[in-house]
């Protein structure tokens, strides 16, 4: 069985559309999230408490609410789990937890257990924050040598700026679909990480080996014949990993709901990526420089 | 070429062994994590003010062994407490049932100071106006009523330097006072009892306060001269408050005021619903993986499928071997881990269909494929595996998790996708003598 006999699209001379699409989604991401600021991140990256409460009877999120705003709190968010009614994630302020479960003791008694329990403190949360972001960067300069190492610094860069716009462009969609960025996310936006310098590599492998087997210095055409060359297998690998990262969608429960929803995006975007970012960027750069590639 | 065979299969089989031996039986050999498993995990950090720099590392060793035989005490099955930088201490205590009470007690400094009372009502009038006479200091001695409440609040004039502190207790256990409420009783050690001996038989009338983290908690009169290094805290203690605050007076004091200022509850139903809807997931989507890439590549797809699942049992026996943690991000690793290994699969049978159309025999052509796809494979790999190892090595919780699964996922997956795969695949064309190759 074969998807496509024979591909030959011109996949590059649609590299500048792409440009602009992806600058427009992380852009308008990014102001996003500069304006609502430290709700977009889980209580990990800013600290506060977190509860996660389970209801033998069924109440709703107004209900929660009212309840929780008898108590003088600066801000908090009351987020349902399920479908049933009865399991809420509650977001806290710093040391407010134990108020609330006071305050719901009162109100609800002894129908209501208190299934995890989270509290971070700022102090806790910047070395949490850092600690993140250092070891995603030290991760990058390893595969930017890697690759510089076994290809050509050009392309090395092509693939990392492609992990930077895969992972930039689904905190944009993270942020535009208003869901908040935790531990959770920042796990997924691992893998996409992993899973976008994959499929670049998978192409690179292939343009250096078109590279080897001729003299022709019409890059576009090399790029593009590699990029059809594997294209099926691009398909075919998509393809098996967006059905595990749809079936974690749907049965993974709640807590996958959000990983599993930047893993789609992830996958997608990494693939789109591998071409439109980091092969378009090294064809770019090899029209402006008048430099050969050399590998 | 037979007995290269034979080595090859040797190695796999034995390698299938190996891993079924370590992991065999799964519920004991495969470790969960905290969120998996439930439990409670805390991070510590000693407070600096009037620390100094130098100290602040023994500081905190000294803390973590007291917090160590106060975990003991509670009786947790496999704690993990570590020092992490120079002033944090982790603490994660699977499967605990009172979270709150256990971290209470870690947290509690539990210093224990028997303080003299100065009983002038003058000075104390104008301690109360902010003039606190020189070595001296104000505390409040706070009492319960019968339901267990703290009403009064009685400032004390005490003397600053204590008598006598918690330093010399070799022991501490609950009994009951005349009222018929729980205390602690104290037994101090020879030197420790010396002093106490000495402090009693000197201030025969005036009160001694027992001052515990900064609050007072009795302050009785000294009626004689108590020789046997024995003395009662009282304070109207619930049983259960007065059974912890045994256990912390028994492990001694921290050297330190200590700040939690990461805590975290995973009740055990929650990590059993993750483990459940996880799995779940995580089964089908392996099973319409390997449906789909039979369907695709015929008998092929049974052979990728084959690596998959050797793959799979290498990354648990590995895991199992090394008491690696399984954590949730842990198993979004695994998830990548076998992405990848049905990729290695697919750029081999790809190459093998490329090699094919051009012509070549079925061996020239798995040959050609193997050796081609080889480049494409460890770059893509290696370049994964830099992240997975930095993430293990710098990361934190569950991006260390994660970092490790998907690490040891991708080793297997070199091994599997290449060498075992390539050594079946020549076994059968040469055995079955295939002139024509269905891929």
């Amino acid at each position: 069985m074969e998807i496509i006999k024979n591909p030959n699209f011109d996949f590059l001379g649609k590299r500048k559309i792409c440009y602009v699409f992806s600058s427009l989604l992380i852009i308008s991401g990014l102001i996003l999230l500069f304006i609502k600021g430290e709700k977009n991140f889980g209580i990990d990256f800013v600290g506060g408490d977190l509860l996660n409460v389970e209801f033998t009877q069924k109440t709703d999120v107004v209900n929660l609410r009212n309840i929780i705003g008898e108590i003088k709190i600066s801000s908090f968010t009351v987020q349902e789990l399920g479908t049933e009614g009865k399991n809420f994630i509650i977001r806290l302020p710093q040391k407010t937890s134990d108020i609330v479960i006071e305050k719901l003791k009162e109100k609800f008694g002894d129908t209501f257990t208190i299934k995890g329990k989270s509290i971070i403190s700022p102090s806790m949360s910047i070395s949490l924050r850092k600690k993140a972001i250092k070891a995603f960067l030290i991760g990058l300069i390893g595969i930017l040598i890697y690759l510089t190492f076994r290809f050509e610094i050009k392309f090395a860069i092509g693939a990392t700026i492609a992990i930077f716009h895969d992972i930039l462009a689904v905190i944009s969609i993270l942020v535009l679909t208003g869901k908040q960025i935790d531990g959770m996310v920042i796990a997924a936006l691992l893998t996409i990480a992993g899973y976008s310098v994959n499929d670049t590599v998978i192409i690179y492998d292939r343009i250096r080996e078109n590279l080897r087997k001729t003299r022709s210095t019409d890059y576009i055409t090399i790029f593009n014949k590699s990029i059809n060359e594997t294209l099926t297998r691009t398909i075919l690998t998509i393809l098996t990993t967006l059905f595990v990262a749809f079936t974690i969608f749907f049965f993974g429960g709640e807590t996958l709901k959000t990983f599993s929803f930047c893993l789609i995006f992830g996958f997608i975007l990494g693939t789109y990526s591998s071409i439109y970012i980091a092969s378009s960027i090294v064809i770019d750069w090899l029209k402006r420089s008048s430099s050969k590639i050399k590998l | 070429m037979k007995t290269q065979f034979y080595v090859k299969f040797g190695i796999i089989i034995l390698v299938i062994g190996i891993c079924l031996y370590l992991i065999y039986p799964p519920e004991k050999k495969l470790k969960k994590g905290l969120d998996l498993q439930g439990g409670i995990h805390v991070v510590l950090e000693i407070e600096k003010e009037g620390v100094e720099e130098k100290s602040l590392s023994d500081l905190t060793e000294r803390a973590l062994e007291i917090i160590r035989n106060r975990v003991d005490a509670l009786g947790v099955t496999e704690p993990v407490i570590q020092k992490e930088g120079t002033d944090r201490i982790i603490v994660d205590l699977p499967g605990v049932k009172e979270p709150e009470k256990a971290i209470e007690i870690i947290g509690k400094t539990a210093l224990l100071e028997f303080k003299l009372v100065i009983d002038d009502e003058n000075l104390l009038r104008q301690a109360l106006n902010g003039n606190i006479p020189e070595g001296c200091e104000l505390l409040y001695l706070k009492e319960k009523d019968e339901r267990g409440i703290y009403r009064e609040t009685q400032p004390l004039l005490l003397k600053k330097e204590p008598e006598l502190t918690g330093k010399y207790i070799v022991d501490a256990y609950v009994g009951y006072d005349r009222t018929g409420f729980p205390d602690v009783n104290l037994v101090l050690d020879k030197e420790g009892a010396k002093i106490f001996e000495e402090v009693t038989g000197k201030n025969i009338g005036r009160r001694l306060a027992i001052v515990l983290d900064g609050v007072i908690k009795s302050a009785p009169v000294i009626k004689e001269r108590i020789p046997e290094g024995k003395a009662v805290i009282t304070g109207k203690f619930t049983l259960q408050e007065a059974r912890e605050l045994a256990i912390v007076l028994r492990s001694g004091a921290l050297p330190a005021k200590m700040n939690i200022i990461y805590q975290e509850v995973i009740g055990p139903t929650l990590g059993k619903e993750y483990i459940q809807k996880g799995f779940k997931a995580s089964l089908y989507g392996a099973i319409i993986v390997v449906i789909f890439i039979i369907f695709y590549y015929l008998y092929f797809g049974l052979l990728a499928d084959f690596t998959l699942f050797l793959n799979i049992l290498i990354l648990l026996g590995i895991m199992a071997g090394i008491k690696g943690v399984f954590t949730l991000p842990g198993i979004a690793g695994i998830a990548l881990t076998c992405g990848m290994a049905v990729d290695a699969n697919i750029l081999i049978f790809e190459r093998i269909r490329e090699e094919l159309k051009t012509g070549k025999s079925p061996k020239a052509s798995v040959d050609a494929g193997y050796h081609r796809a080889w480049t494409a494979i460890i770059d893509s790999n290696i370049t994964t595996l830099i992240t997975g190892l930095v993430l293990f090595m710098l990361g934190e919780g569950p991006i260390k998790g994660f970092g490790l699964t998907l690490s040891i996922g991708i080793i297997a997956n070199l091994f599997t996708a290449v060498y075992v795969s390539k050594a079946i695949v020549d076994w059968i064309i040469i055995n079955r003598k295939i002139e024509k190759l269905r891929i």
